[in-house]
């Protein structure tokens, strides 16, 4: 490949890929203009691209008043809650289908693969209508339960064990080890990168997601902050300002693209994937 | 360690370890998902008014199909060939040409029965309208599904094109390449209510983005996501930039797979550049396509977001879609028992869907 022609290509996707990024950048401009500017423009500077002029008075309105911060505690506890609890039912049942052998495993392990077939969007009804029987609706728990019973996680960690071979297992069988020792001593610590693949998945899901909040959580206070950005853009101009909408949004990004960007190489093989089964 | 674990041992068996084991997920699995999937198909076999049941459990009542019938069916219903000739012709068109690209074996068999079965029910469905007097239970229903399918059938090609496009362009392992593939996949971890919040501005008449592009250059900003005719390519666009992250690494784990020999052979006959890409790439690049393809159908027709957050669906009911209806059926009209049959309708798109990507998974091994 000529060098000059691998520079001309570099350039003709540079421009495309700043024209994806522009809606981006333009959201965290938008949110360090003040609101009485953007009431009359958006184009201020550059197109607004440019945040000028400066300020971060939308930042400090949203930690002052309304309840973003809280919705934004609220998605930490229930997406960090969802993962630990994703992790802990996806490798226990992910070794156990893998290594051990046991009865009707076969029939079980068809079980759960056809829950992959069932999408979240098909049990939302009964979901709701169960969790409203237990009176479960407006808590943590009814937020992180039903994504751990997605079998995705399953399905990861067990395809990660099979390929563990398995003269380490049976050197700790000849030494007497039993097999939840070997699972915790052995399994455990060589899964670590499944682990996190898995981990950020989940996180991410739960971060993002909207539907089952939307149904389940109706009081404000148990709003994540995925939901409590959908109820605040439908009338974002008028009430809150549109500066601090963006800045409402910029911080419900922030953690997933932190977490992008610190973990590229985990992060495009989780979502790969997720997308990749369901 | 060992002599802790020993008596363990003793204790614990292969089986009782699985058991133990298993049991955490086990028990969220049935009670989070396979119990609430019976009891959906349960629910649509009920009247079920959401409030009235909450008040009295014993305010539901068995009707057997008549949700399925309300939903899909109506009075005095017929069935003739060519009822919507663009669809249908299309529908018989694809089962004919899926059968000759079989014959002359340019398709593998799953794929082309596959694709004849969905022609098929291209040709049949459409066909079914209402006779005279006759008129849908259900007026919305079908054209929701109708708008879905629109959706997806302008995304997903939207999508695998540029992304294929991209995946190409960007398969180096240089510095420069890395930055610009982290640039396209970046707005892909940002969430559904994110997104539509940027769009929503983006595309707004006064404030947009976009409108103030058009006037630079003299023209009259659209109202995108008010207008008829441009509020179903406006979420169709935000869909794109959100999801074209996923298209394009699947692309470039295919492509890491072709072998670096195949291009240099072809080389020596003088494929290079876009005569490499028609007969080395895409050629071992089907599996990959195909998948791509299959996966986004799944994701996308059950788009629900985009157009509860920016169009209302509306203007008119055109950016209406099935999830959202489910919704508004189950949540603003709080009939359940029909959102349910309508749910149990979207399980089974999707669960055949499924299938397929599992068949096409299965043929890669």
């Amino acid at each position: 490949m000529l060098k000059g022609r691998y520079y001309w290509l570099v350039f003709a996707l540079s421009i495309p890929a700043f024209i994806w990024l522009v809606p981006t950048i333009w959201m965290v401009s938008l949110s360090f203009q003040p609101n009485d500017l953007l009431a009359r423009t958006t184009s201020s500077t550059a197109l607004g691209l440019v945040p000028l002029p400066f300020t971060a008075a939308n930042y400090a309105a949203l930690f002052q008043y309304g309840q973003t911060p809280l919705w934004f505690l609220n998605s930490v506890i229930v997406s960090l809650g969802m993962t630990l609890g994703v992790l802990l039912v996806s490798t226990t049942a992910g070794y156990a289908l893998a290594r051990l052998d046991f009865p009707y495993k076969a029939p079980l392990t068809v079980l759960i693969l056809v829950g992959l077939m069932v999408p979240e969007q098909a049990v939302f009804i009964p979901l709701y209508t169960m969790f409203a029987d237990f009176g479960w609706h407006n808590s943590y728990h009814a937020l992180m339960l039903p994504r751990m019973a997605v079998p995705i996680g399953v399905f990861l960690m067990m395809s990660f064990f099979k390929a563990i071979p398995s003269d380490i297992e049976e050197a700790a069988r000849l030494e007497g080890v039993g097999w939840l020792q070997i699972f915790w001593y052995v399994m455990l610590p060589l899964a670590r990168p499944a682990m996190m693949t898995l981990a950020i998945l989940t996180f991410l899901y739960a971060w993002n997601d909207y539907l089952w909040p939307l149904v389940s959580a109706q009081q404000r206070e148990f709003f994540t902050i995925t939901l409590g950005l959908a109820s605040i853009q439908s009338n974002f101009a008028q009430s809150e300002g549109l500066g601090r909408v963006m800045a409402s949004g910029v911080i419900a990004s922030l953690p997933v693209v932190l977490l992008f960007l610190i973990f590229q190489r985990y992060v495009v093989q989780a979502m790969t994937v997720g997308g990749s089964k369901g | 360690m060992n002599k802790q674990t020993k008596p363990l041992r003793h204790v614990l068996g292969q089986s009782q370890a699985a058991a133990l084991l298993l049991l955490p997920f086990m028990s969220v699995y049935l009670l989070f998902l396979v119990y609430p999937f019976f009891r959906g198909v349960w629910i649509s076999l009920h009247d079920w008014n959401l409030l009235a049941v909450a008040f009295n459990p014993d305010a539901k009542e068995f009707v057997g199909v008549s949700n399925y019938i309300k939903v899909m069916w109506g009075k005095n219903i017929i069935w003739s060939p060519l009822a919507s000739p663009v669809l249908q012709l299309m529908g018989l068109g694809g089962a004919i040409t899926s059968a000759l690209l079989h014959r002359s074996g340019r398709l593998g068999r799953t794929t082309a029965l596959a694709i004849g079965i969905g022609a098929i029910v291209f040709f049949i469905l459409p066909g079914f309208h209402p006779g005279e007097g006759g008129r849908w239970y259900d007026r919305r229903f079908w054209p929701t599904v109708g708008n879905t399918l629109v959706f997806v059938g302008l995304t997903v090609p939207g999508v695998t094109l540029s992304a294929l496009v991209l995946a190409v362009s960007l398969n180096r392992e240089t510095r420069a390449m890395s930055v610009l593939r982290t640039l396209f996949f970046l707005s892909q971890v940002l969430s559904v209510t994110v997104v539509t919040l940027i769009w929503q501005i983006m595309f707004s008449p006064r404030q947009g983005l976009i409108a103030n592009v058009t006037e630079l250059f003299g023209g009259s900003p659209i109202v995108w996501l008010t207008d008829e005719r441009f509020a179903m390519a406006a979420i169709v666009i935000t869909t794109i930039w959100w999801s074209l992250g996923i298209a394009m690494i699947l692309f470039l784990a295919g492509l890491q797979d072709i072998s670096r020999d195949l291009y240099e052979a072809g080389a020596l006959d003088h494929a290079t550049g876009v005569r490499a890409f028609w007969y080395i790439t895409l050629p071992n690049l089907k599996r990959t396509i195909t998948l791509v393809i299959v996966l986004q159908i799944i994701l996308h027709f059950q788009v629900f977001g985009q157009s509860h957050l920016m169009t209302n669906g509306g203007p008119n009911d055109t950016t209406q879609v099935l999830v959202r209806y489910i919704y508004q059926t189950g949540f603003r009209d709080s009939d359940l028992g029909r959102a349910s049959a309508m749910a149990v309708f979207l399980f089974v798109i999707m669960g055949a869907f499924s299938v397929l990507q599992f068949v096409l998974g299965r043929e890669e091994d």
